[in-house]
């Protein structure tokens, strides 16, 4: 009587076992991976030393030799690297308004579209169907030319200066090129103020979460915004107190001769349209994710709030947007991301961002190739930065709910 | 059979891979799409060294004379609402494609942006680069590029409304100028301005199609470019019904333009450099596209130059080259008032007449 | 005495409950409306009035060729007119052999069967159409008109397709897979490298043409096998014996580059995104994190700098010598780009794949493959068709960033407008509106289809 245990001590032959074949195959990818971009690699290094061009990122300390428009403070002596700064922070900045924009405007325009009012509505629809189906460079070109090159206001010597009421100086100044607004200038403390402003901010985010506890523990209403504004505006102004007037406002001024804008701050009107234009694309992503994360909230909520008596306001308030936003999170995160990568379309309209300035800085003479580099990092450093952060906030809003 | 398949693929790959490593390539491997064009490669010759020859060679197998040029220059390279592509710069490439092929037409015109322009040119994308372009030490140096021989003498000037009273750079001071990015007129204003310690404000554009509007909105009270750009949009802009623009007088630096080739193929550069000479030479005898085909004369710089009796440099070019070029873009004089002179530039006095009227046309003797 | 039932009428509002219900429910609301109402009028105003009246729209009727085709050369133009004739008619072909194989499926299963009358296809296109009539209007030639009749002519005639008998039906796309091809050559030509790709797409056509289900899995192989290369030979053969000289793809501009590059992106991109999503859910981790790696770096750049990749680094990563053309980098740059995010998609429809369906596949003993070929894909594929059709619009609009690389596609055609004498610094808002016409007819039309096609088939994740 002979047992076969099938498959016990029997082992296939080594080019049928499916163990070996597998790290067998994944060796050979890797290595044909390798080879390939040893291959790429190598050409490079040929070609570059055929040509003559640079491979390192020694370029970074020479001098920049281009002006950056729009940053008076930025000597075109200054080594690259500082140039490569400067663009982050235009990116960022960009980056950071038109999110503002889009997300004030994509919000309205989302609850409009799911609004009774039949204008309001067919007016959010046409707005989304616009916005959506047009590249986003179509609408910063559209912005940079038909606002800001032939568009109604006047040139920066006869700009439209609104002044602040009562008083001699302005509190904005419009013209063709460029926006003046107040700004912040340094008294000598701004530093040691900008550690009370942090300070304030995490002492009035801990008083949040205190009243929170409060509230849940005894129900007693919690405030919180009051308190935390209290407390962080408490602290502003001990700060301000303290360290005597660390700094001041500045009004937006023209020059003697009206050519420069001194004191404020200066927006050019490439930061305006792409900031703007980029907020107004997105808008209408945003609409719809909020439209779609409303209408994802189950009727069972409408109509449990409607059987409690609720308004439609404290519906909104209490029951559908707190379910919605965490719907809608993982898809504005996303539209966030693609705002910032968008900033790149600024090289149309000439605002000095990242993709700009390294496109001006390859056509003065510095070596492409790592240059490009350089500015692949900066956008996959941002994504992964941003990305991480909203994350961590996504993560959070889906452990509260339980 | 999962495995077999991955197997047999990565192990293609890898011998693919490998051999293609070890540095003789053969021209044809594709990276990332096996799509293609109709243009037949350069011939494989991916020994990886461009010695002297191997753009020629690449030309002549092709059988057209790859130009970058600039398609929204008036006068120098532009394209109107047929298609087609006129200008000065596009007529020296085909005297190039002339003299090196025989065949005037026998070009491919790549418009290029003056940011990518020294890239596609090292990267072999064209085989010359006729687009107005500035013979600066870098560019024949760091930037891979050789300069052959300037074929227009240009300067930067500043163009103001005349209504504005200007007449100076230093009336400049603390004025918004408008200038195009990533040119040596950015370097040169900058460069300029800050020696003479004059504070301005550049607005920078990336094209002209944004900067004139501009200019003309009065948003920037200068516009600083190459005098004969400033020319041309001074005829456009006067033209047009526009205000009455000046140009400043001082031409603060000097800006040579000329067709650049790639560096390390000599005869390839030579052989550009003598078809681009033909119709300055052709000027100075006096011979247009009419009448060199039926010179009659004794002259025997004349004869050498029009291939009579079979004279041959050693370029490696037909004898009647010259003839060729002549006959299809015509002299210099011709081609200069055929694309310059409708935009206001003239020849009379200025640089670029010839140097028995003045000007710095020296066209080195073909003998 | 027995009453008739009939169902209750909806009682259509009046125009003064209409209003009254929709415009003034409550207080805010009749706010919204009595604010909305002027701004709207007052834009509504100015938009008729810029495009009746003071529009300045010879800028884009002397430059309509130029829009069209760019610098194309004008005397080649009838290659595009016969490209376009043929194009047409691989859509007949292709759309009606659809049509009659969902109905042969809907007949076999019992279904009813529902024909769409052509005025409700019409409607569905209606910004397309729209757009062929502004550039009708525009037109100053007999051309374009003669043009749009031949393309309606040729589609009607592809219609005919759907008389094949079922079991001829496959034929029809062949037939289709061999127009495009010729479509795509006629202006292309058929010399340089080009044959590789037609080559490939016949093989393809002729792999789905004829599957040869009845025979043994092995001899099946080899039959399939030995047909695609047949055909590629046969194309290839056809390409060295009759090599017409065309017009290479560098030199095509205008919007009739716009539309292929989106075209040649989606193509390319989609196998290459399939295989993608398929490794990164491998089961080995080299390929795994290979996959992953890859999607993430270029998820998280923007597609300029790829296209700056193509266009400065990519000519110095290659052999001396072999010249890929700028569009030729393009496209490669906005394949790779396009590949990652249809990876994402397609990753996102395996993930929503009950996997009670991979565990019914393998207790039938299908093997992984054959699991993936028959079962998983064809319903994944089917759940990410809206947000394929998304990125695909995407892709499309996207293909306007050529113009930052002088590329003069149709968004690039206005600088060559604008730099002439006659428009320099006028009439760009015109241009721009044009442009932005264009593309918005294009993609609200694919967008509204997309949503159809979602609602019928009912399926999204």
């Amino acid at each position: 009587m002979t047992s076969t245990r099938a498959g016990a001590n029997v082992r296939p032959p080594f080019w049928r076992d499916v163990r070996v074949l597998r790290v067998v195959g994944q060796i050979l990818a890797i290595v044909a991976v390798f080879l390939l971009l040893r291959w790429l690699y190598g050409n490079l290094v040929t070609n570059s030393g055929r040509v003559g061009f640079d491979l390192d990122f020694g370029f970074l300390t020479q001098p920049t030799q281009f002006q950056i428009p729009n940053h008076d403070e930025f000597n075109p002596r200054s080594p690259v690297w500082q140039m490569v700064l400067v663009g982050v922070k235009n990116t960022l900045l960009a980056s950071f308004f038109g999110v503002i924009v889009a997300a004030i405007v994509g919000v309205i325009v989302g609850i409009a579209r799911l609004s009774q009012n039949w204008l309001a509505a067919k007016l959010a629809t046409a707005y989304v169907e616009f916005f959506r189906n047009i590249p986003p460079l179509v609408i910063i070109v559209f912005f940079a030319f038909a606002v800001f090159l032939y568009g109604p206001l006047p040139n920066l010597r006869e700009s439209i200066e609104i002044r602040a009421p009562g008083t001699d100086h302005n509190l904005l100044t419009l013209s063709l090129e460029q926006w003046g607004i107040p700004s912040i200038a340094d008294n000598g403390a701004l530093v040691w103020y900008a550690l009370f402003v942090a300070l304030g901010l995490v002492v009035s985010a801990l008083v949040w979460r205190w009243r929170t506890r409060v509230n849940d523990e005894t129900g007693a209403p919690h405030h919180r915004l009051l308190w935390s504004l209290g407390i962080l505006l408490a602290i502003l102004a001990v700060g301000f107190l303290v360290l005597g007037e660390p700094f001041r406002i500045t009004w937006p001024t023209l020059s003697e001769n009206r050519r420069r804008l001194v004191d404020g701050f200066a927006i050019s009107a490439a930061f305006i349209s792409v900031a703007g234009a980029l907020g107004l694309y997105t808008a209408s992503h945003v609409a719809e994710i909020v439209r779609g994360s409303i209408l994802a909230v189950s009727r069972g909520q409408t109509e449990a709030s409607n059987a409690l008596a609720l308004s439609n306001f404290q519906r909104y308030r209490f029951v559908v947007l707190p379910q919605a936003l965490r719907i809608a999170l993982p898809p504005l995160i996303n539209q966030c991301l693609n705002l910032v990568k968008n900033t790149s379309l600024a090289a149309a309209v000439g605002y000095s961002e990242i993709t700009v300035l390294t496109q001006a800085s390859i056509g003065n003479g510095r070596p492409a190739v790592p240059s490009i580099v350089i500015l692949m990092l900066v956008y996959l450093t941002l994504s992964l930065v941003i990305s991480a952060l909203l994350n961590v906030v996504n993560r959070r809003m889906t452990l509260v709910s339980r | 059979m999962k495995r077999y398949k991955l197997l047999a693929v990565f192990a293609v790959m890898a011998l693919v891979f490998a051999a293609c490593t070890t540095g003789d390539d053969e021209g044809d491997t594709d990276t990332t799409e096996a799509s293609g064009t109709t243009e037949a490669e350069g011939g494989g010759e991916g020994d990886g060294d461009a010695g002297s020859g191997a753009v020629l060679d690449a030309v002549l197998e092709r059988g057209t004379v790859r130009c970058g040029v600039n398609d929204v220059l008036p006068g120098f390279g532009i394209v109107d609402d047929a298609g087609e592509y006129a200008g000065f710069d596009i007529d020296f490439c085909r005297a190039i494609a002339a003299g090196v092929l025989g065949d005037a037409e026998a070009i491919e015109l790549v418009p290029l942006t003056a940011d990518a322009r020294f890239t596609a040119l090292q990267g072999g994308e064209i085989d010359v680069l006729v687009r107005n372009t500035t013979w600066t030490a870098t560019r024949d140096g760091q930037e891979g590029a050789t300069f052959v021989m300037t074929t227009f003498f240009d300067g930067q000037g500043v163009m103001v409304p005349a209504s504005s009273g200007f007449t100076e750079l230093e009336d400049l001071a603390d004025a918004t100028i408008c200038v195009l990015s990533g040119t040596t007129t950015e370097l040169n204003l900058t460069a300029v301005f800050n020696a003479r310690g004059i504070p301005f404000n550049p607005a920078v554009f990336a094209d002209n199609e944004q900067l004139q509007p501009a200019y003309e909105s009065g948003q920037c009270e200068a516009w600083t470019s190459d005098s004969s750009q400033l020319a041309a949009f001074k005829s456009t802009i006067e033209a047009a019904g526009g205000e009455e623009q000046l140009i400043m007088e001082e031409i603060f630096s000097k800006e040579p333009l000329g067709p650049a080739v790639p560096d390390g193929d000599s005869s390839w550069a030579q052989a550009v450099e003598w078809s681009v000479m033909a119709p300055i030479q052709a000027w100075e005898f006096g011979l247009t596209a009419a009448d060199i085909g039926s010179y009659d004369g004794e002259d025997p710089n004349i004869l050498n130059f029009i291939g009579s009796g079979g004279f041959d440099p050693g370029l490696g070019m037909s004898t009647d080259m010259n003839v060729t070029i002549v006959e299809a873009v015509g002299n210099y004089q011709e081609m200069f008032e055929e694309h310059l002179t409708p935009i206001g530039l003239t020849l009379d006095g200025g640089l670029n007449d010839l140097w028995t009227n003045g000007g710095l046309m020296y066209p080195p003797p073909y003998r | 005495m027995t009453a008739v039932e009939t169902a209750p009428v909806p009682i259509r509002p009046g125009f003064v409950t209409w209003v009254r219900q929709r415009l003034f429910p409550n207080v805010a609301s009749g706010v919204v409306t009595v604010i909305l109402t002027p701004i709207l009028v007052y834009l509504g105003y100015r938009a008729v009035m810029f495009v009746a009246v003071n529009g300045r729209w010879e800028v884009v009727s002397r430059n309509l060729t130029l829009f069209m085709q760019g610098t194309f050369p004008r005397d080649e133009q009838w290659r595009i007119v016969v490209q376009i004739l043929l194009l047409a008619l691989a859509l007949g072909v292709g759309a009606s052999t659809a049509g009659a194989a969902a109905v042969d499926r809907a007949r076999e299963a019992g279904l009813p069967v529902v024909k769409q009358p052509l005025s409700q296809v019409v409607r569905r296109f209606w910004p397309i159409g729209l757009f062929v009539l502004v550039l009708l209007y525009f037109a100053s030639t007999l051309t374009p008109w003669l043009v749009v009749a031949g393309a309606l002519a040729a589609f009607g005639l592809g219609n005919t397709a759907r008389f094949l008998p079922s079991r001829l039906r496959n034929l029809g796309w062949l037939l289709m897979t061999l127009l495009i091809v010729a479509g795509f050559q006629v202006v292309s030509g058929t010399t340089g490298r080009s044959w590789v790709m037609s080559a490939m797409l016949v093989a393809v056509g002729v792999l789905v043409a004829f599957p040869l289900d009845g025979l043994a899995p092995r001899a099946r192989l080899a039959a399939r096998a030995g047909m695609a290369l047949l055909a590629a030979a046969v194309v290839f053969g056809i390409y060295t014996l009759i090599p017409l000289e065309g017009i290479g793809w560098d030199q095509w501009s205008g919007l009739f580059l716009t539309l292929w590059v989106s075209a040649l992106a989606i193509i390319l991109s989609f196998p290459l995104g399939l295989l993608l999503a398929l490794a990164r859910r491998s089961s080995l981790p080299a390929i795994r994190v290979l996959a992953t790696g890859y999607i993430e770096l270029i998820r998280g750049v923007p597609l300029i700098t790829l296209l700056f990749m193509g266009q400065y680094i990519l000519p110095f990563t290659l052999p001396p010598g072999s010249n890929l053309s700028s569009i030729s980098r393009a496209i490669a740059a906005m394949t790779l780009f396009t590949a990652a995010y249809v990876a994402e998609i397609v990753r996102g429809g395996l993930q929503s794949l009950p996997t009670g369906q991979n565990e019914a596949a393998q207790a039938l003993g299908l093997s992984a493959s054959k699991a993936m070929r028959l079962i998983i894909l064809p319903q994944a594929l089917r759940a990410v068709i809206p947000a394929m059709v998304g990125q695909f619009i995407s892709i499309f609009k996207d293909s306007s960033l050529l113009y930052i690389l002088a590329i003069n596609e149709f968004l690039g055609v206005r600088s060559l407008v604008h730099a002439q004498a006659d428009f320099r610094s006028i009439a760009h808002a015109e241009t721009l509106v044009f442009v932005a016409f264009g593309y918005w007819a294009f993609s609200y039309s694919m967008s509204k289809e997309s949503q159809r096609l979602e609602r019928r088939l009912r399926v999204g994740l």
